[in-house]
């Protein structure tokens, strides 16, 4: 699939280094993401790939290098700021508000791209109103977009998990994000709902967001991705084509262990 | 209310309410009985502003009675030095209450749970100390006198009676001004930061910000309640404002139910009237009776007395209307109480 | 009022204070490390054995010894009804359901005693004839120097408790990780129920340390407790040894503070000291950052 013809770099990381003490969880990786892209991130467990989503959505500090969102520097710019700026993410365990509801859920992703203020709030000033109309109209779009419009006001917490994951998307793409970053979306789905996933992630592609998905699930990485960077223990190690990156020795061998050479 | 096109009850509870609200003072005639009222109101604004900062936000205050002390020391100060007028007090003390919480909320930004507790109660004690010793702006163990009831151009609220009409309508304000915020987007970034402030943040909320704005917003209400209250009795003394009083205010809000508007204002007039009604025994035996009463309630309802409602009240909605139970066709614009 | 004998004095009342904040922030660490709460009533748990001490050695008339064992049997009852009626009932629940419970036990306690024992303060008589003894020079009340005694003793032993034997390996393992003690087939209830009655007993002894040198009175134990949080505080909520530190550090720095600065506020800098350390190291003295998976 094409990679973007010369459209912008969205996202540019540079020597990123991670250290947790002693213990090095990323070590001087580069990458490279261009608008319109599907990129995954795989690697074996413990290879740096959601510590690599904490630097780049500001959840971490680097030890070193660069991160940087549409040519400006991610570095001292606290999470909230680079949602603002069009970053939306999703987390391995779900992170939702368990105590709202699925709707609700939904309009705190719209939480950045909106202004009304405890003045307008309390005098009930009709431009707040009207905000919070529109807050709920694109919630319940979203919902919508992912398949949720029937549980809008269902807990949070009373959903089936695959549904808990949709709903996460749906609170992420609300802000109509440019730049999507998911932790393993596919984890604990079964083969239909990851059927549905891949649907989903084309329309959201379709939308103009750029996806960088971290996943375990092949079939899915596979299918969706454009272009594949594998990490192993911190260092990147390969990066490429789906096709390529099936048949690269060091991926492997850094999945199987050595042992399957002579398996 | 969870009731279908619930139309008919809503029409007679509110104008209900609104009436015995109004008459009261008439019905209740005993000065002391009002004037217990009128305490409870006090305590009711001073627990809706923890309200919203351990209610909505999640964030462990235990240092409310000191904002509480803030707002009747600067109404007192202002009045009995400066001769400023009830309405001068009434709009400075909360906001000098609010920069005291910004001074604690802005701090404490990278403490959560335990820790920002304990913060709070130094905090607390802290505040009190000074309050307590520094006499020659406190007054010290002696306090400061002499506070005079409320006044607004002609009306002269000196009376329990005519007072309680002034605090129930400062208290309906505090009540709807916090429904409002609590429907609106600032009350959806609380109710988010209290139940994953990491997700909050990657959504797009500034939680530092929102966790500032709730102390400044619990600090007022408590420097409002903490006014109203040096108006009403007049004379305040640093041992009023104590830990014991942060405590109380907590246990009004755990009974009552954290996160409800009304749970506020009932554990609040809960825990008012129930000391009081227990006083015909001695002292002692009502408070040891009440802190069993704490732990008891405690273990057997978890979320106050408002989820205890809510609860009986979905299950009374499903015997008398099971239909009610239908989703409504088109999504509603705010979310529900 | 600097020379070295004044300074020496004040570091050993300093000191002797110091441990029994230590005592007593002791036992409201073990039980926020062993079972994540904190505890409101910690202070009653050291005002209730000390009202019972003046009434067995004034009332009773019991010699020190078989006072101070009973006093031993009785918290041990303490602790044990303290976990079954305050904390077992809540123990699935949210952090503040707990601790609003101990407050309203605090409560109880405070006022139970109030009830009973009245409200004149008590004195304990002492357990020595003299008022001070001369210590490498310095004249300090003996009392101090059983009370500075006692912590090192306990200390040593707690030590060899936790480290030596295998009921003390089982309360470390259910502190750091219940699930993990649970699977091992640590009687995890059981080892929670044995800490709540040491750190009832810590009270106790913090309790027969004080007795002959403070009035006994119901509300003396608010401040202890708060005195024992700004000390866990300072040493660091999760550490052991750091209790026992932040108690020494707090119970020195307030003596002096209050001997060269002002005796007026003397209360107001252990919470000063606490509100340093939330503020430029929350984790204290001994804590360790705790990092939030992501």
């Amino acid at each position: 699939m094409r990679v973007g013809n010369q459209a912008n770099t969205i996202l540019e990381i540079r020597g990123l280094t991670k250290l947790f003490g002693g213990l090095l969880a990323l070590d001087s990786v580069d990458l490279s993401l261009q608008t319109g892209e599907i990129r995954a991130l795989i690697g074996p467990n413990g290879s740096g790939k959601t510590t690599l989503l904490n630097l780049v959505s500001g959840v971490y500090t680097p030890t070193r290098g660069s991160v940087f969102f549409k040519d400006q520097s991610v570095a001292n710019k606290r999470p909230h700021l680079l949602v603002k700026e069009g970053m939306k993410r999703t987390f391995q365990n779900a992170r939702l508000f368990r105590d709202l509801t699925v709707l609700e859920n939904v309009m705190i992703g719209l939480h950045g791209q909106t202004r009304g203020g405890l003045a307008g709030i309390v005098l009930s000033l009709p431009g707040i109103k009207k905000e919070e109309g529109m807050i709920c109209d694109q919630a319940a779009e979203a919902l919508q977009f992912v398949g949720l419009h029937g549980q809008a006001k269902a807990l949070a917490r009373n959903l089936p998990y695959g549904q808990q994951r949709l709903l996460e998307i749906a609170r992420a793409l609300i802000s109509n994000p440019s730049l999507l970053l998911l932790d393993e979306p596919a984890a604990g789905m079964n083969p239909s709902e990851t059927s549905d996933l891949v649907s989903l992630l084309d329309r959201i592609r379709q939308r103009g967001t750029t996806i960088f998905l971290v996943e375990h699930d092949m079939n899915l990485v596979m299918e969706i991705s454009d272009v594949v960077t594998v990490l192993n223990f911190g260092r990147k190690i390969a990066e490429g084509s789906p096709t390529e990156i099936q048949n690269n020795e060091e991926v492997i061998q850094a999945y199987l262990g050595k042992k399957a050479r002579y398996a | 209310m969870p009731l279908k096109k619930g139309l008919p009850a809503k029409a007679l509870f509110y104008p209900m309410v609104a009436i015995a609200l109004a008459a009261l003072p008439m019905i209740i005639r005993s000065n002391y009985w009002i004037g217990t009222v009128n305490l409870a109101i006090i305590y009711s604004i001073a627990v809706l502003g923890l309200n919203i900062i351990l209610g909505l936000t999640g964030q462990l205050n235990i240092a409310q009675a000191a904002f509480w002390g803030i707002g009747a020391y600067t109404a007192a100060l202002l009045n009995t030095r400066l001769g400023w007028p009830f309405w001068a007090t009434f709009l400075v003390a909360p906001p000098t209450a609010a920069a005291f919480g910004v001074i604690l909320g802005f701090p404490t930004l990278r403490l959560s749970g335990r820790y920002l507790a304990m913060a709070t109660i130094g905090f607390g004690i802290i505040i009190n100390l000074i309050l307590h010793n520094w006499k020659e702006f406190t007054g010290g163990v002696d306090g400061i006198p002499g506070i005079g009831a409320p006044v607004l151009g002609p009306l002269k609220f000196s009376t329990n009676a005519s007072f309680y009409y002034l605090a129930l309508v400062c208290l309906i304000l505090a009540a709807l001004t916090q429904v409002r915020i609590k429907n609106s987007r600032m009350g959806r970034a609380f109710r988010a930061i209290k139940d994953n402030e990491l997700a909050a943040e990657l959504s797009g909320v500034d939680t530092f910000k929102y966790r500032v704005v709730a102390f400044a917003l619990c600090s007022a209400y408590g420097g409002l309640a903490g006014q109203l209250f040096a108006h009403r009795t007049k004379y305040v003394s640093a041992e009023t404002f104590f830990i014991d009083m942060s405590i109380l205010f907590i246990c009004m809000l755990m009974i009552g139910g954290a996160g409800s508007v009304a749970g506020s204002i009932v554990g609040a007039s809960l825990l008012t009237f129930i000391p009081e009604w227990l006083r015909f025994l001695q002292g002692p035996w009502a408070m040891a009776i009440f802190g069993l009463a704490i732990v008891v309630i405690m273990i057997f309802m978890p979320t106050g007395l408002a989820g205890l409602v809510k609860s009986i009240g979905s299950k009374m909605v499903m015997r008398l209307w099971p239909d009610a139970h239908q989703e409504p066709a088109e999504l509603p614009r705010k979310a529900s109480h | 009022m600097f020379d070295a004998t004044t300074l020496a004095q004040f570091l050993v009342s300093g000191l002797a204070m110091g441990s029994v904040y230590a005592l007593i922030a002791l036992s409201f660490a073990l039980l926020y490390k062993a079972v994540g709460i904190l505890n409101f009533a910690v202070g009653e748990s050291v005002m209730v054995p000390a009202f019972i001490v003046v009434i067995l050695l004034t009332a009773l008339k019991l010699p020190f010894l078989p006072a101070y064992l009973m006093i031993i049997a009785v918290m041990v009852v303490f602790g044990a009804v303290f976990q079954r009626t305050v904390y077992h009932p809540l123990r699935g629940r949210p952090f503040i359901s707990v601790l609003v419970s101990t407050i309203g036990a605090s409560l109880f306690l405070r006022n139970t005693s109030l009830l009973v024992f009245g409200a004149d303060p008590r004195v304990s008589p002492g357990l020595f004839p003299v008022q001070s003894v001369n210590f490498f020079g310095v004249f300090v009340p003996p009392q101090y120097l059983l009370i500075i005694t006692t912590l090192i003793v306990l200390v040593v032993f707690q030590y060899w408790l936790f480290e030596k034997t295998l009921l003390g390996k089982k309360m470390q393992a259910t502190a750091q990780d219940r699930d993990m003690a649970r699977l091992l087939g640590i009687p995890v209830d059981r080892i929670i129920l044995i800490t709540f009655i040491y750190a009832a007993i810590l009270g106790g002894i913090a309790a027969i340390l004080l007795a002959p040198i403070f009035y006994v009175t119901s509300d003396m134990g608010f401040m202890f407790a708060l005195k024992a949080f700004a000390s866990s505080i300072a040493g660091g909520l999760g550490s052991i040894p750091g209790a026992i530190v932040g108690g020494l550090f707090i119970g020195v720095v307030e003596l002096f503070c209050a001997a060269y600065i002002s005796a007026t506020y003397k209360d107001v800098f252990a919470f000063i000291i606490l509100i340093a350390v939330l503020l430029l190291r929350p984790q204290g003295f001994f804590g360790e950052k705790v990092a939030e998976k992501v």
